[in-house]
């Protein structure tokens, strides 16, 4: 896999086709993994898009008692494995972003697999093919190396709070996998 | 424990060990100091003791990783807690009949799917456990008169029955009738696996394919040998005896390793009533953001120690750990974190989570090439 995901969370417009899409990945049982909701209520209709970190090392695979999060090959973080999970919500307490999704009825975890079948051939997930405003991305390191240096350009003249030492914390995350 | 331990190379030798003393006493007391062992059932005999070191050894390992450590170490000291002893027996009861024997949990996945795996988990138990019965002489049929049979259990005479009444065919036929089930089962799995084409999304040969077959060769020639010698006068009988043997020798000594392994484990599932969610969705612990209940003081306890243990530093700036929160505010903080706006519930690390580990260092740390450089140089200009 070549490609990584890349969000923006202002240009959400919050028309939530990413998760009508995303119920229709092959696997994902008509419901959505991803989530979209409002940054601040009270303060404006900002909405923003969030789905999987696919962490290296992700914290909800080390706090599952039964091993059942599993990584592909190409380090995409899958949902637990069904015959496994044990379904104690253990992983959605560790996760720091706050990610898994939870089943009583079945008694299964779920979780954004980036749809797994489409990015290991390098098409875009659901999510980021049907994005009208491009808030999530599916695109080369490259292009996304420019896009965050030009965002902490933008940030540095517009006098926010970043420095020169930390600017590439208050950029748009990138996430997923990627080899060189 | 622990002098005993060091005299051995690891925990699971040891454990191995203890296990393999125990199945040779019990071949002892069972076949009556190795008087009536059935040397036809040796090949059997070797690759059950290897299925049992095999499961040892998983098991030790699994018992080792931190998260289920912790898991255990709560499940033990709830246990020897007096005050929980009710809630401890109806968390292991309800387990035990709705997730064990009856699957309910799978039911509502499909009924297809349920009777499915029903069917498989049940004549693949009844079949081991009457393998390892017979293998290891833990029981065994004794002639008392011309019409009279009996069950001897570990030596100990039983039961006694007429060898054509109705139990002693529901006994003699044990094998077939678990056969039986494993066979539909087993075609409802392969034609699931075959039809359905979400599930080749994280399919995988040798761990979800693999074990199907396996199993479906080992019925199909275990029925065989019925049909051979009750339909076909015993014809190629020995033929397929050794088929079969070779068959169950391999699903034995696969077993512990590969897809099956979750029916060792999913006792476990136990300690989910017992420690964390008496009952399921009523939750006890409030988030710190929202002030809504989202899980209980236990399992967030046993969270943060199990990311502790494993050097996950995810302690934020007013001293809370992510998991304080609920999943939603968690979500929120982060994205309030990017976009620099100040957060009404908390205060986020300074520092984003690192989810790359180092592996890959994002920003200026990863040197480019110099047409890279030299371009943005000219975009600055």
């Amino acid at each position: 896999m070549k490609k990584i995901m890349y969000l923006e969370f202002e240009r959400c417009i919050g028309c939530r086709s990413c998760q009508a899409a995303c119920r229709e990945c092959g696997g994902h049982d008509a419901k959505e993994r991803n989530y979209v909701e409002y940054v601040d209520f009270l303060e404006s209709r900002q909405t923003f898009p969030m789905m999987c970190m696919q962490c290296k090392d992700p914290a909800c695979a080390r706090v599952c008692p039964a091993n059942a999060i599993q990584i592909t090959d190409d380090g995409v973080v899958l949902s637990a494995m069904e015959e496994k999970c044990i379904g104690c919500r253990n992983c959605t307490f560790g996760c720091p972003f706050g990610i898994p999704k939870f089943d009583f009825e079945e008694n299964k975890m779920y979780k954004c697999d980036m749809c797994y079948d489409r990015t290991k051939h390098d098409i875009a997930p659901m999510c980021a093919s049907v994005c009208p405003s491009d808030a999530i991305r599916f695109i080369d390191h490259d292009e996304m190396m420019e896009l965050r240096r030009k965002r902490t350009q933008l940030n540095l003249i517009e006098g926010k709070k970043p420095s020169e030492n930390n600017k590439w914390q208050y950029v748009p995350e990138f996430f997923g996998v990627y080899s060189d | 424990m622990k002098e005993l331990e060091r005299s051995f190379y690891s925990k699971a030798s040891m454990y191995s060990f203890i296990v393999v003393v125990i199945l040779f006493f019990s071949i002892w007391v069972g076949t009556g100091q190795f008087t009536k062992v059935g040397w036809m059932k040796f090949g059997y005999m070797v690759s059950s003791f290897i299925f049992f070191i095999g499961i040892t050894v998983r098991l030790t390992a699994w018992l080792m990783r931190p998260a289920t450590h912790e898991v255990m170490k709560r499940t033990i000291q709830n246990m020897k807690t007096t005050k929980r002893q009710k809630r401890n027996v109806k968390a292991i009861v309800k387990t035990l009949v709705d997730n064990i024997i009856l699957q309910k949990f799978i039911f509502k996945r499909g009924i297809y799917r349920g009777i499915q795996h029903w069917l498989i988990a049940w004549g693949c138990i009844g079949s081991l456990a009457i393998t390892f019965g017979l293998v290891f002489g833990w029981m065994h049929f004794r002639l008392v008169d011309a019409t009279t049979y009996q069950l001897v259990v570990f030596n100990i005479p039983t039961i006694t029955m007429h060898p054509d009444g109705i139990f002693a065919q529901l006994v003699f036929n044990g094998l077939n009738i678990a056969a039986a089930m494993l066979l539909v089962g087993l075609i409802m799995a392969i034609a699931r696996r075959i039809k359905n084409h979400d599930l080749k999304v994280t399919e995988r040969a040798e761990f979800d394919l693999f074990p199907l077959y396996l199993l479906l060769a080992v019925t199909v020639s275990g029925l065989l040998l019925t049909v051979s010698f009750k339909l076909l006068d015993g014809w190629m009988h020995s033929t397929i005896a050794l088929v079969h043997q070779i068959t169950v020798v391999i699903f034995l000594v696969y077993f512990p390793f590969g897809k099956l392994f979750h029916l060792p484990i999913r006792p476990m599932a136990a300690a989910v009533p017992m420690n964390y969610q008496e009952t399921v969705q009523v939750d006890t612990k409030e988030c710190i953001g929202c002030h809504k209940p989202y899980s209980n003081d236990d399992q967030i306890a046993d969270v943060q120690q199990m990311l502790g243990n494993q050097a996950f530093d995810l302690k934020m700036k007013d001293g809370n750990h992510p998991s304080d929160y609920c999943p939603a505010c968690r979500r929120m903080l982060r994205v309030m974190n990017h976009l620099n706006i100040k957060s009404p519930v908390g205060e986020v690390a300074e520092e984003p989570v690192q989810t790359n580990n180092g592996i890959h260092i994002p920003g200026f740390g990863r040197r480019r090439a110099e047409s890279f450089y030299a371009q943005s140089v000219k975009e600055e200009k």
